[in-house]
């Protein structure tokens, strides 16, 4: 139980530092002086002192939309793998619940955008409108896959069968469904091929946009979402697809967890500084990339055969 | 005459939980209502319709509820007597009863002395009949064209929307189940299924979700929105049944009664949430008097319980937890995930493909219902009507409250509900299996979830409550002040449009939707980008209607022309007529002593085309 609540803390309190990380990385590699991966808890502990600023067009949906987009993630978290084998976790949710709950995140940020009557809010929830339709079948389809090799559709429970006995005939259906699942954790997190969280140009903006009118401690809830979304996703690539360290003492457990998560980030700040944003209109390639290497984990994984 | 039958009673709860909701909302609507007499004469038949098609237990009694269902909805769609409400009668008139003529022929079929037997005879009459895959189709085009299964769907979007608001919640959210039963009841009646009956209602159930959701999509009618999502959710209901009939004939009882349960539960929550939503919209519409969602805009504000009733029924339908709307397509989801029973690989392989064409219905169905409840209700309003709105009556607001309340209820007691459906329906008894205890829902294949919607929203109660203490404790000075617009004034033409909103998506599916765009610019002085006015405007019409409907449209008025020319000859004609119709005669009779060669029937067919042309049709207008 102590490491179940260890470990909706660690993620909780380290996903702004993986943020922070990501920028600082990047800066570092175009040869800009670093900040500090720190500055994310900086930025937040400022924004909550803010003063809170509420547009005259908009409603109540404003007032309590910023936790419909919070409370889900934080549910979420809950629900993850556990990091040590010996550790509680909840069994009685499973993946479909996790993507559900991702999804009901996005729905109130899309409501958010189109709340303020600005040309922006909407101009971002439909393009995040568009992206998540299509991100939600490749979604599935991988969860479908990796329920398939882990034995399971618990999320939980098959990244504990996967890191006692890794069914290694079927490793490639296994790879495919890794490639799939990255591609979907840049395009659910708005990283930079799908959406560049640093830009504020309408031409290329979708995150950004929805959130434009959001100010105070109400844009560090959603940052805050932000960042622990990011996380969620990374934890899930980290026991799911990376799955050694688990069966080890507790803190080196940890130790090897959180070194999966910074190496996720790194290699989400290297993609990020090597490509350029796509057009929206073909963001839909990248995502067909996905959906096609899930469908071709699911046929690899029925043809080897059970 | 009638029966009481388990099954029965399941979809007479059905329809009273629909119906009473109804009820208020109808007597508020009332004064709005023109023709009152007609319409509260055709109401009350229709209901009763209804009951009966579900209770009766004989085929005449069947098939009379059924037309009177068919034909008291076609006058409830003739209510407001306007030119778009005429042509949507005319449309769903031809279409009930082309499905009519099916199930007539199903049961000419099998009632070999009398038309007034019994179910059980019936039920003999199909278990000894030579041909079962015939009276399969004959239910499916039957029963399933009345539920608006692609591409039999096209006359709903048209039909449901013309009718007055409650009415529509009716048919969408009523009338549609009671087909599905029909449906069910009559597929039970077989003693076995081929496996590919399962595959073509799954692979229809697929259809009509992705063409369903994508149509609603590109849709600025609110209530054409909603009743292209009709077609949406019976697609997942049938992909259910699919899955179910799919298990069936692999036998594997459990996964198939798993697969039923939730096509049956999805059936219970697209009732009820669909009518809310077409309450909701019904009220909405109500008070602005336009259907166009182009024109509302900020109404949250003035008619709050509605805007909130219309998200808990949008959150719903979009499929997200913890709603009703999730639990029954995760059970979906479940019940195809379980393909490990199944032996042919094809049919292993084209799982996934139902999976996804239902992943990314429920993804657009999201994107569709962020569009509907963002433009009509948040934001700036978007002309006058929307500006002027106010809360509607008090009677029309207790019926979407207890519509509410029953969408709530069906996530809250789904245990109960779930029990009742099981134990009604001719399939294995699970419950046990789903439910081991009250919390948790059990998928019952080998490697399957588990979900408690219950423990969920609690867990999401909790969280909430929570943050908001978080939020309190801060305590941040709020002030409230303007939309910032670049500089510019925020207005209402600054906003995002519906059609702005589904631009994205549009443009994606451009190869299905074939958009017809216009598109007039008024240009400043020679300026290419500076302008005074703009204006945009897309059409689409449904792959469908366009191929499907208009060919064979083209093709029955081309045979009503040759005859009404037929018909409107002068003797002339006719003796030439009879003259080819002689030679006709004496050219076949040969064929009965065997004497053709290819060279002498050439001949013949020329000799009477000449005199088809000549003589008959001489002259071609």
């Amino acid at each position: 139980m102590i490491e179940y609540i260890s470990e909706f803390l660690l993620i909780f309190f380290i996903a702004p530092f993986l943020v922070g990380l990501i920028k600082s990385f990047k800066m570092f590699m175009l040869y800009k002086k670093p900040i500090s991966p720190m500055q994310p808890y900086r930025d937040f502990s400022k924004l909550l002192k803010k003063e809170l600023i509420y547009s005259k067009e908009s409603s109540s949906i404003s007032r309590w939309a910023v936790f419909g987009v919070l409370v889900p993630i934080i549910t979420v978290i809950f629900i993850l793998p556990p990091i040590t084998s010996s550790s509680f976790y909840i069994s009685f949710m499973d993946a479909f619940t996790i993507t559900g709950l991702l999804s009901l995140s996005t729905f109130f940020l899309m409501l958010l955008g189109l709340d303020s009557a600005s040309s922006f809010g909407g101009l971002g929830s439909s393009r995040e409108a568009f992206i998540a339709a299509l991100v939600e079948p490749a979604m599935i389809l991988t969860i479908f896959s990796v329920s398939l090799i882990g034995q399971n559709i618990g999320i939980a429970k098959a990244s504990i069968n996967l890191a006692n006995n890794f069914p290694l005939q079927h490793a490639a259906s296994y790879i495919l469904a890794s490639i799939s699942f990255f591609i979907l954790l840049i395009a659910e997190n708005g990283r930079l091929p799908v959406d560049n969280p640093e830009t504020h140009l309408e031409l290329t903006m979708v995150h950004e946009a929805m959130i434009l009118d959001i100010t105070g401690a109400n844009l560090a809830l959603i940052e805050m979402a932000g960042a622990i979304k990011f996380t969620i996703f990374a934890t899930l690539f980290a026991t799911l697809f990376i799955p050694f360290g688990s069966h080890m003492v507790w803190y080196l457990a940890f130790a090897i967890f959180i070194l999966k998560l910074i190496a996720i980030s790194i290699v989400v700040a290297l993609i990020e500084i090597n490509g350029a944003k796509l057009r929206l209109f073909k963001v839909p390639n990248l995502l067909g990339i996905a959906i096609v290497f899930a469908f071709l984990s699911l046929v690899t994984f029925y043809i080897v055969g059970a | 005459m009638f029966s009481f039958n388990s099954f029965s009673i399941l979809f007479v709860i059905l329809i009273l939980l629909g119906v009473i909701p109804n009820l208020f909302y109808t007597a508020g609507y009332l004064p709005h209502i023109k023709r009152k007499k007609y319409f509260i004469v055709n109401y009350i038949g229709f209901i009763a319709s209804m009951l009966g098609v579900v209770l009766a237990n004989e085929t005449m009694v069947f098939l009379f509820f059924w037309e009177v269902m068919s034909l008291t909805s076609w006058q409830l769609i003739l209510t407001e007597n306007n030119k778009e409400s005429l042509d949507a009668g005319r449309f769903y008139f031809f279409m009930t009863h082309f499905g009519f003529v099916f199930v007539l022929l199903f049961f000419l079929l099998l009632s070999s002395n009398s038309l007034f037997s019994n179910f059980e005879h019936i039920k003999i009459a199909i278990e000894g009949f030579k041909y079962p895959t015939l009276l399969f189709f004959l239910i499916a085009f039957g029963f399933l064209s009345k539920a608006g299964v692609a591409p039999l769907h096209v006359w709903l979007p048209y039909a449901h929307p013309a009718a007055p608001s409650p009415v529509s919640a009716l048919m969408s959210g009523v009338m549609l189940k009671v087909a599905i039963y029909a449906f069910l009841r009559f597929l039970f009646m077989f003693d076995s299924w081929e496996l590919e009956w399962g595959i073509i209602i799954l692979a229809l159930g697929a259809l009509s979700s992705l063409i369903g959701v994508l149509y609603a999509l590109a849709e600025h009618d609110i209530k054409a929105l909603l009743a292209n999502h009709s077609v949406e959710n019976i697609g997942i209901i049938l992909i259910g049944i699919g899955v179910g009939m799919i298990f069936t004939t692999l036998k594997m009882p459990l996964l198939a009664a798993f697969a039923f349960i939730a096509a049956i539960y999805h059936t219970f929550n697209h009732m009820s949430f669909k009518s809310l939503l077409f309450m909701t919209a019904g009220s909405v519409l109500h008070q602005t008097h336009t259907k166009n969602i182009e024109k509302y805009g900020g109404l949250i504000k003035l008619m709050p319980i509605t805007a909130y009733l219309f998200l808990i029924a949008a959150i719903s339908i979009s499929a997200l937890p913890p709603t009703n709307g999730f639990l029954s397509e995760w059970m979906i989801f479940q019940s195809m995930l379980s393909t490990s029973g199944i032996s042919e690989i094809s049919l292993k392989i084209s799982f996934p493909f139902a999976i996804f064409a239902l992943a990314l219905t429920g993804g657009l169905a999201i994107a569709c219902f962020v569009k509907a409840f963002g433009i009509t209700f948040l934001g700036l309003y978007r002309s006058q009507n929307a500006k002027h709105a106010k809360e509607v009556n008090i009677a029309m607001l207790a019926g979407e409250l207890l519509m509410g309340v029953v969408v709530i209820s069906l996530m809250l007691f789904l245990p109960f509900i779930i029990k009742i459906i099981n134990s009604s329906m001719p399939i294995a008894n699970i419950y046990n299996k789903i439910f081991p205890n009250m919390w948790v829902m059990h998928s019952v294949s080998n490697n399957g979830g588990e979900v408690s919607p219950l423990i969920l929203l609690f867990a999401l109660l909790g969280v909430t409550l929570f943050v908001l203490l978080f939020f309190n404790a801060i305590n941040p000075k709020v002030r409230v002040y303007h939309t910032w617009a670049c500089g510019y004034q925020t207005g209402a033409k600054s906003q995002y449009t519906a059609t702005g909103f589904a631009g994205p998506i549009r443009r994606f599916f451009k190869w299905l939707y074939k958009p017809n765009v216009h598109t007039h610019t008024q240009n400043l002085a020679g300026h290419e980008t500076k302008f005074s006015s703009s204006f945009y405007e897309v059409h689409i019409k449904p792959l469908f209607e366009a191929s499907l409907y208009d060919g064979t449209k083209k093709i029955v008025n081309l045979i009503s022309y040759y005859v009404y020319k037929l018909s409107h000859f002068e003797e002339f004609n006719y003796a030439a007529f009879i003259l080819n119709l002689i030679i006709l005669i004496l050219f076949s009779f040969r064929i009965f002593y065997h004497e053709i060669s290819w060279g002498s029937v050439l001949l013949e067919v020329v000799v009477m085309t000449i005199i088809i042309k000549i003589l008959i049709f001489r002259d071609k207008k």
